[in-house]
């Protein structure tokens, strides 16, 4: 796997730029997490990575994996898997459905099926397959949505608070779930967060988004 | 819009409008015309106001909804027909009584549908706009806070109707400005309700313009386009009062709001109020039944309250007609609706992200819905002709859209603008395509109101009648414009033949997009409904 490379990054909002231009490289199988303010332009960066800034903000720099420039592909094209704050199963397919939605294409119906069936079998939820997505509790969506991400073979993991939802006990287990399986699949990972137990379970570097303001008074 | 200043333009015809100056007993005509539009308005809004407050208070609405959908689906020509066949003289109404309780062996001598006063037709309508009032109302409730400022108002000491009518209705009031108008200039200038029900010599303004236009005598024409200018400035001013009577209303609540006065009970007069929407919905499903008695009775001899023996001499007459009348209602209500989805959708695509622009998109698009329907019609008619298309499929198809539109997009924009844009963007970081998206991800989830939107478009297709003559320029038959026909020549029982088409097709197409809805997703709770 290749590493995950932001370069000079800087987005604007109406010309006025929500953070300092920011750099950095997060390696295979490691997790770099973005802390910082609300507002401070977080989910905007995850929104920049996989291509879909609303248009009234504005970006400059660029973002590479190895050595392909992602900043021009739709967003389809850049293989980069992103789980969001909720679960956002599709409602109108079972828990089966989704995770066929999220596989890639190719081989028979069954051999497809098998797959998702050993999936859902590896996060213990067996036999969950035909299930309506709304039934199931909020820790047993958070762990589908996370099967969703890696059976598309994702090239990096960008993760937007997707443990704040959850009660204690299942963030504990499912923030495991997604380092280790970030880890053994070598994923270049950034999780952006509130939480310092969240950080400290990345074990990665650090980095902290500021606006340029406060940035400036932070020199002073 | 370019209808509207063709009419103004044709219609400024000096002698036309001395004529129609001249004409015997115009002024009153005019003056039913603005007494039933403007007493049934209000009526109907504070009868709506107040069953939506029960409802609410009461935790019923659903069952109000469910009571108000076969009213609304009901066209004004036939719950008219229907009303007129229950109240008249010779109606289900005073069956029903007779001759045990009223002592009656034949029809009374009476004056009860078309009478002068017009209460009939004010009856008709306040049962018809009510309906779609509780409906405004029930939609615009998702914007006000109307059960917190409930439980505020109780907690200082009022009972539901009071803190309804201070707290919540100026709120909802706000939001439901352009429906009411379209309610009250149609009021004004419906012929669908006045034709069957209206007070007779002289007719309602709108009803003697229609005769006019309908007159074999072409000399008589230039009185009616001038007249529809007049139709015009009736609904302006009729607005403008009704705006200023807005806020003394406003006011009045006001101050009332601010008296702080409590009622210890308000139980007599919930009682009252319950009463009156239980009989409306009692008249409104007499009529639907009185039309079905009607249409398939022969001999009907007074005191009974079924016919003598059902028959089907009137169908033998109508069969022949009825069967191309259908076609041509269920064609271009099936068209109204496809075409009109198939334009909405894309274009509430383009306004998901911008409640703005969904707003101004939606008045301009209800725009033709504040205007009286004759007014804007005779000048679309007007560039119909220029275009050579008038009378034509085309040309109704395209008058009907005008007036599904508004519909389509009051419901299929916010629908779309509520799907989490969120699903689109975990499809994409999934690899999916932008059209994959919208076929697997978007299209599903919008499938129900979609439903919803094409019955509602096709039943308001069959629901028109002036379009499909102005634009058909009577050339087109459908069972509205049947319906109106023979109402107007004062042929009830074919009327009421035509007018269990009108009554039969869009019940049948809710019901069928309600039954196909419930099925579709059946075991997703999560899908928006």
């Amino acid at each position: 796997m290749m590493a995950l490379d932001i370069k000079n990054l800087s987005l604007r909002i109406n010309g006025s730029a929500l953070f300092a231009p920011l750099s950095l490289r997060v390696e295979p199988g490691t997790v770099t997490s973005v802390i910082g303010a609300s507002g401070a332009g977080k989910s905007s960066l995850l929104n920049y990575l996989c291509g879909i800034l609303p248009p009234e903000i504005s970006a400059e720099g660029s973002v590479r994996l190895g050595s392909e420039d992602l900043s021009e592909l739709p967003p389809q094209s850049r293989g980069l898997g992103r789980l969001f704050q909720d679960p956002l199963l599709f409602p109108h397919l079972d828990v089966a459905g989704n995770l066929l939605f999220g596989l890639r294409a190719g081989n028979s119906r069954r051999v497809r099926r098998e797959r998702v069936a050993a999936a859902l079998a590896s996060v213990g939820l067996d036999g969950f397959a035909e299930r309506d997505p709304a039934t199931l509790s909020g820790g047993q969506q958070a762990r589908v949505a996370l099967l969703r991400v890696l059976l598309a073979e994702p090239r990096a993991l960008l993760l937007d608070e997707p443990f704040r939802s959850l009660d204690d006990d299942n963030r504990r287990l499912v923030r495991e779930l997604v380092f280790a399986e970030a880890k053994q699949r070598e994923l270049p990972t950034l999780l952006v967060t509130h939480d310092q137990e969240d950080v400290i379970a990345a074990g990665g570097a650090v980095i902290r988004l500021q606006t340029p303001r406060q940035r400036d008074t932070a020199n002073a | 819009m370019a209808g509207l200043v063709a009419a103004l333009w044709v219609g400024l015809d000096a002698p036309a409008l001395s004529r129609i100056l001249a004409t015997p007993g115009i002024g009153l005509s005019v003056a039913s015309s603005l007494w039933t539009g403007s007493i049934a308005t209000a009526c109907a809004l504070l009868l709506a106001h107040l069953a939506i407050a029960l409802a609410v208070s009461g935790n019923w609405q659903r069952r109000l909804n469910a009571m108000t959908l076969p009213l609304l689906a009901m066209p004004h020509l036939a719950i008219g027909i229907g009303l007129a066949l229950v109240l008249a003289p010779s109606g289900v109404l005073l069956r029903v009584f007779s001759p045990w309780a009223t002592g009656f062996e034949l029809p009374p001598d009476w004056l009860i549908v078309n009478d002068p006063a017009g209460l009939s037709l004010l009856v008709g309508l306040v049962l018809k706009e009510t309906g779609f009032l509780v409906m405004a109302l029930g939609a615009a409730l998702g914007q006000v806070p109307s059960a917190r400022l409930q439980m505020q108002s109780a907690t200082l000491g009022y009972g539901p109707l009071k803190s309804w009518l201070t707290t919540v209705a100026p709120a909802l009031q706000q939001q439901i400005r352009l429906p009411l108008a379209a309610v009250f200039v149609f009021g004004i200038s419906n012929v669908e309700m006045a034709i069957p029900l209206g007070p007779d010599l002289p007719p309602t303004f709108s009803v003697l313009l229609w005769r006019w236009f309908t007159d074999p005598d072409p000399t008589i024409h230039a009185q009616a386009y001038a007249g529809t200018l007049l139709l015009f400035v009736l609904g302006i001013a009729a607005i403008v009062a009704a705006a200023v009577l807005g806020r003394l209303v406003r006011r009045l609540l006001r101050i009332s709001a601010e008296s702080g006065t409590r009622r210890h009970t308000e139980r007599p007069v919930r009682r009252l109020i319950g009463i009156v929407l239980a009989a409306g919905f009692t008249l409104g499903l007499l009529s639907i039944v009185a039309i079905g008695l009607r249409a398939f009775s022969g001999q009907w001899r007074f005191p009974t309250l079924l016919p003598d023996r059902s028959s089907l001499d009137v169908w033998t007459d109508v069969a022949a007609l009825s069967a191309s009348v259908a076609g041509t209602t269920l064609a271009l209500a099936a068209a109204t609706a496809l075409l009109g989805v198939a334009l909405v959708l894309p274009a509430a695509e383009g306004c998901k992200q911008s409640a703005n622009t969904r707003r101004q998109v939606g008045a301009w698009l209800f725009l033709p819905l504040l205007l009286p329907q004759m007014t804007f019609l005779f000048g679309v008619q007007v560039l119909l002709i220029r275009l050579r298309i008038d009378g034509t499929f085309v040309a109704v198809l395209w008058s009907h859209l005008i007036f599904a539109l508004p519909y389509l997009w009051g419901l299929l924009a916010p629908a779309r603008a509520a799907i989490d844009p969120r699903f689109d963007q975990v499809a994409a970081t999934l690899g999916a395509s932008p059209g994959r998206r919208w076929l697997t991800v978007t299209a599903p989830l919008l499938a129900r109101p979609t439903l919803l939107a094409l019955a509602l478009a096709a039943s308001v297709s069959v629901a028109l009648y002036l379009p499909t003559l102005f634009a058909g320029a009577g050339r087109i038959a459908t069972a509205a414009s049947e319906a109106a026909a023979a109402a107007g020549s004062g042929n009830l029982r074919l009327a009421a033949a035509h007018a269990i088409l009108l009554a039969v097709i869009p019940l049948c197409i809710f019901a069928i997009a309600y039954i196909a809805g419930a099925m579709l997703f059946r075991q997703r709770r999560g899908v928006p409904r």
